[in-house]
């Protein structure tokens, strides 16, 4: 069952030059997918690809001169781009859970880790403070922090950053939302670390059948704990599907390029070109936003991609798409 | 100095009967932390050999950096020694330490914080060369663009600032920095940790080049364990300041034996979906280095632990593999297995 369906979204810097003139960059083009109940969606893309500012427009945390300029975003019947302020901010934290990147500057370093806890469960309903402490509890337990009791009373710079990141995944658990929204949850955690909080994550989704939102740049967490992923390039998603078709039969020739890219993949020596710079959001290139870097770039590149269907919810922005479905990377 | 480049040494002699370049031997390093003594690093010892490329992992605050700011003797040890090319670098003068630096570099996991902001980038690769080459200004300039077309920055960007260039694009700058003075060894602290997938395989490439051509040994220190993988011949593998293992980069990643490296060889997760995962998730916390277990420094969070390896510390031993070593007294019976 869908629980987030994004459709079209569409985000804008706009900004004035010295000389007064406008300047529009699209940051996020014709955005769409979805993230059902009971599923880890994994997104993907390199830096500056846009994946932060999804999660951004999605929840309402835009800030000037970010705009969303078109598209909706409906979670539970209502959309969420047209959603008041006060409403969203009833929304996030509730039935909506947030694990914002970089998690130093995500907990108040002047509040104890319980405080914080039972904070977060008043923010929206009136909660008897020792059953809110009790939760607070158990939620620190199950993110797999040890001793709990003891690890209420700590400030967060007593934390490790591993404990840090469980302390985050506690906070956005605690009102037990209906959708997690995770950027960056493991990115600079040691893989055994990592690999403890995914296990959280996993259990936790398919307990409570909620869906998550992952963004991460690392492809194997999105092989092992996602069920569908969605490649993001320069503010439009170029390919999406379930892990297994996007991973096996790769067809956007980005998407292979970042698989190619991998150190399991990758082929020392081959003199390969796999990378380059990101193109100007101000001045996309017209046509295929990806051609200045694709290897298969042809005289109809310059005409925008359609997105071609390659069955069960594999789709793909290239003109070649079923030409390179199947083919070795 | 010969010119850049233009060496192959692809067959040159096998790695294993090449001289060591760099040895370690019982390291030591504490720290004073607030009147307490933190154990960083704990009789470390190790060879690197001539145009060899070793792998060090270890979750952080293994000990991984400090090692690596000991072996170049930017960091002063405790106890133990350090020989560079026969050079015990304990018992050589500032001066000749000095003459020395041009023979081993560094490369850090940061570039943004590496370089000057305010100088432009090639008189940035051009520093070693001012300090210990007797190169005229127009030799140098001539080197550093023979430098920059070798670690494939373009030369337009040699007059620019460190913010007019990419993460990979300043990477690249401080690689050109390091191997200015053709060092025989550089360390390179999670030199692609920063940089996205496309542009960590372009610095990859190049350091596999560097080390094709130039002969360069490297110690190349990470916590991607599918680029160490990839790029190292051998690897070490630390545990709070201690090698727990120690071996061929094939034979540590295809059958590693401490229970430590079996562990975090299990949390690594290939991009691929089929690749099975044998998972096997610590209990427990890392202990603290400033009160050390006595015994095996693992044993609080291992799955195999008898009694007696809260005894004494387990020896770094020959397995009897090619050449690996591993610290672990279960090994000999075959309790070492994790159910994985
Ligand atoms: N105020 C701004 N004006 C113009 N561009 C911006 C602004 N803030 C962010 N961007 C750009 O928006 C793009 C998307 O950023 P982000 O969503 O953070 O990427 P990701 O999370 O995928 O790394 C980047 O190219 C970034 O440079
Ligand atoms: N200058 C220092 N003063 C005190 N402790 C330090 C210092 N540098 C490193 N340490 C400690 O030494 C241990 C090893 O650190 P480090 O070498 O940075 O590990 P790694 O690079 O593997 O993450 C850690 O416990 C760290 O906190
Ligand atoms: S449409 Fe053309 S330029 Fe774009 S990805 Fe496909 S082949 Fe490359
Ligand atoms: S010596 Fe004992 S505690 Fe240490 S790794 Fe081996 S079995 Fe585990
Ligand atoms: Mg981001
Ligand atoms: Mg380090």
């Amino acid at each position: 069952m869908t629980l987030l369906a994004i459709d079209n979204l569409e985000t804008d810097f706009v900004s004035r030059t010295l000389d007064d003139e406008i300047r529009v960059a699209h940051a996020l083009n014709k955005v769409s997918f979805e993230v059902n109940r009971g599923e880890i969606v994994g997104l993907v893309g390199e830096t500056g690809a846009g994946k932060s500012l999804t999660a951004q427009s999605v929840l309402g945390l835009l800030r000037a001169p970010a705009r969303v300029v078109g598209g909706e975003a409906v979670f539970d019947g209502r959309d969420l781009l047209t959603l008041p302020p006060a409403e969203m901010n009833e929304l996030r934290g509730y039935e909506i859970g947030l694990v914002v990147q970089n998690p130093r500057t995500s907990l108040d370093p002047l509040c104890r880790i319980g405080d914080q806890l039972v904070r977060m469960q008043r923010a929206h309903r009136p909660v008897n403070g020792r059953v809110a402490r009790k939760k607070a509890v158990d939620m620190l337990a199950a993110v797999g922090i040890p001793e709990p009791e003891r690890r209420m009373r700590a400030w967060p710079h007593e934390l490790s950053g591993g404990m840090a990141q469980r302390v985050l995944m506690a906070m956005a658990l605690i009102n037990e939302p209906r959708l997690l929204i995770a950027d960056e949850p493991t990115t600079g955690l040691d893989v055994t670390v990592q690999a403890a909080i995914l296990d959280l994550l996993r259990q936790i989704v398919l307990e409570r059948s909620m869906g998550a939102l992952i963004i991460t740049h690392d492809l194997g967490v999105v092989a092992h704990y996602c069920e569908r992923v969605a490649v993001m390039f320069a503010g439009s998603i170029v390919e999406e599907g379930t892990v297994d078709a996007v991973f096996e039969t790769p067809s956007h020739p980005y998407t292979r390029a970042l698989l190619s890219a991998t150190p399991e993949r990758l082929k020392l020596g081959s003199g390969r070109q796999l990378g380059g710079p990101p193109p100007d959001l101000y001045n996309l290139p017209i046509g295929c936003h990806y051609r200045d870097r694709c290897e298969r770039v042809r005289d109809i590149c310059t005409t925008p991609p359609p997105a071609t269907d390659l069955g069960e919810g594999h789709r793909v922005q290239c003109h070649f798409a079923k030409d390179l479905e199947g083919q070795p990377l | 100095m010969n010119a850049i480049g233009d060496t192959d040494q692809t067959t040159a002699t096998p790695l294993a009967e090449r001289r060591p370049i760099l040895t370690a031997r019982d390291l030591v390093k504490e720290f004073d932390v607030g009147g307490a003594t933190l154990h960083a690093v704990n009789d470390v010892n190790f060879t690197i050999r001539q145009g060899e490329i070793v792998g060090m992992v270890g979750e952080s605050g293994s000990g991984k950096s400090t090692i690596g700011r000991l072996v170049l003797s930017l960091l002063k040890q405790t106890s133990g020694d350090v020989t560079f090319d026969g050079e015990n670098l304990a018992s050589l003068s500032d001066k000749a330490l000095r003459a020395l630096r041009a023979r081993m570099q560094i490369v850090f996991q940061d570039p943004w914080s590496a370089l000057n902001p305010r100088m432009s980038v090639g008189r940035q690769i051009g520093e070693p060369l001012l300090l210990h080459t007797n190169l005229s200004r127009s030799e140098r300039r001539q080197r550093v663009e023979r430098l920059a077309e070798r670690v494939r920055l373009p030369a337009k960007f040699l007059s620019r600032t460190p913010a007019e260039l990419s993460g990979g694009q300043l990477q690249r700058v401080c690689i050109a920095r390091a191997i200015a003075t053709e060092p025989e060894l550089v360390v390179l602290d999670e030199p692609t940790s920063s940089l996205d997938l496309s542009v960590r395989a372009g610095i990859l490439e190049l350091l596999a080049e560097l080390r094709r051509e130039l002969g360069v040994a490297m110690l190349f220190i990470s916590h991607d364990l599918g680029t160490v993988k990839l790029i190292s011949d051998r690897i070490i593998v630390l545990y709070l300041g201690t090698i727990v293992e120690e071996g061929p980069a094939s034979l540590v990643f295809g059958a590693p034996a401490h229970p430590y490296t079996q562990a975090l060889m299990s949390a690594h997760l290939p991009p691929n979906p089929r690749a099975p995962l044998k998972r096997h998730v610590l209990e427990g916390e890392v202990p603290s280095p400033i009160n050390l277990p006595k015994g095996c420094r693992f044993a609080s969070r291992c799955p195999v632990a008898l009694p007696e390896c809260s005894d004494s510390l387990p020896p770094l031993v020959a397995t009897g593999e090619e050449d690996r070593r591993a610290a672990c007294i279960r090994i000999a019976d075959g309790g070492n297995r994790l159910n994985l």
